[in-house]
């Protein structure tokens, strides 16, 4: 009984981690600006690769005729999407800070921009 | 019985992946200055590590499983790496 909520469950979490991704690659198509886009590969690292993962380690668990290689699944599995949660934050907001300092990627449709204000740049690179 | 279906169905999940994947390569092809196409890599190189694992639950080994967790390390030297480049680049002017 516990193995299938387990397979249910983990099924559930994949399909969602299915949406997500489709949802961040359509974003990274059609937003118009490096700054925007970083939102939908956000999108598409967290919830795209995260949660299933998360998944697959319930289904592996769940899942009796692997045997005993389930546990080595399951715990390679959640360690990833672990790793992936932390790293995945860090190396966006790293590559967006180096990009808006070395002004690699276009500001083209802006609204407002408190950085240069806050670093007494003025309105040199607004607009 | 419960174990077929389950099985099929990560196999449609996994086609659906493969689709999402083409869409990531287009802005890769497409993007117009490098931390686009990087920011592109990064995802696509995730979701890479997501695909491995839930193929390594579908095929039953989990020699596949491990690739994935060195895949996910790699991607994040990636970005680190690029950053640098580019900051760097601008230290220089």
């Amino acid at each position: 009984m516990i193995d299938l909520i387990l397979i249910v469950l983990g099924l559930i979490l994949v399909i969602i981690g299915v949406f997500c991704d489709f949802v961040g690659a359509i974003g990274l198509i059609r937003l118009p600006n490096f700054f925007t886009r970083l939102h939908a590969a956000t999108v598409g690292a967290i919830g795209g690769a995260v949660i299933p993962m998360l998944g697959a380690a319930l289904i592996a668990l769940g899942y009796e005729p692997l045997g005993e290689t389930r546990f080595i699944l399951a715990g390679v599995a959640f360690t990833t999407s672990l790793i992936t949660m932390v790293l995945a934050q860090a190396g966006s907001h790293a590559l967006a800070r180096a990009a808006y300092r070395a002004r690699a990627a276009p500001l083209q449709p802006i609204i407002y921009d408190a950085l240069s204000e806050k670093n007494g740049k003025g309105e040199k690179q607004s607009t | 019985m419960i174990y077929d279906f389950v099985m099929s169905l990560l196999g449609v999940l996994l086609i659906l992946y493969v689709i999402s994947f083409t869409l990531y390569l287009v802005r890769v092809f497409k993007g117009p200055t490098i931390p686009d196409r990087v920011l592109a890599i990064d995802s696509l190189g995730y979701d890479l590590a997501a695909f491995m694992v839930i193929l390594s639950v579908y095929l039953r080994s989990p020699l596949i499983a491990v690739c994935a967790l060195s895949l996910s390390l790699w991607i994040f030297v990636l970005d680190i790496y690029v950053a640098k480049y580019l900051e760097a680049r601008e230290m220089g002017d």
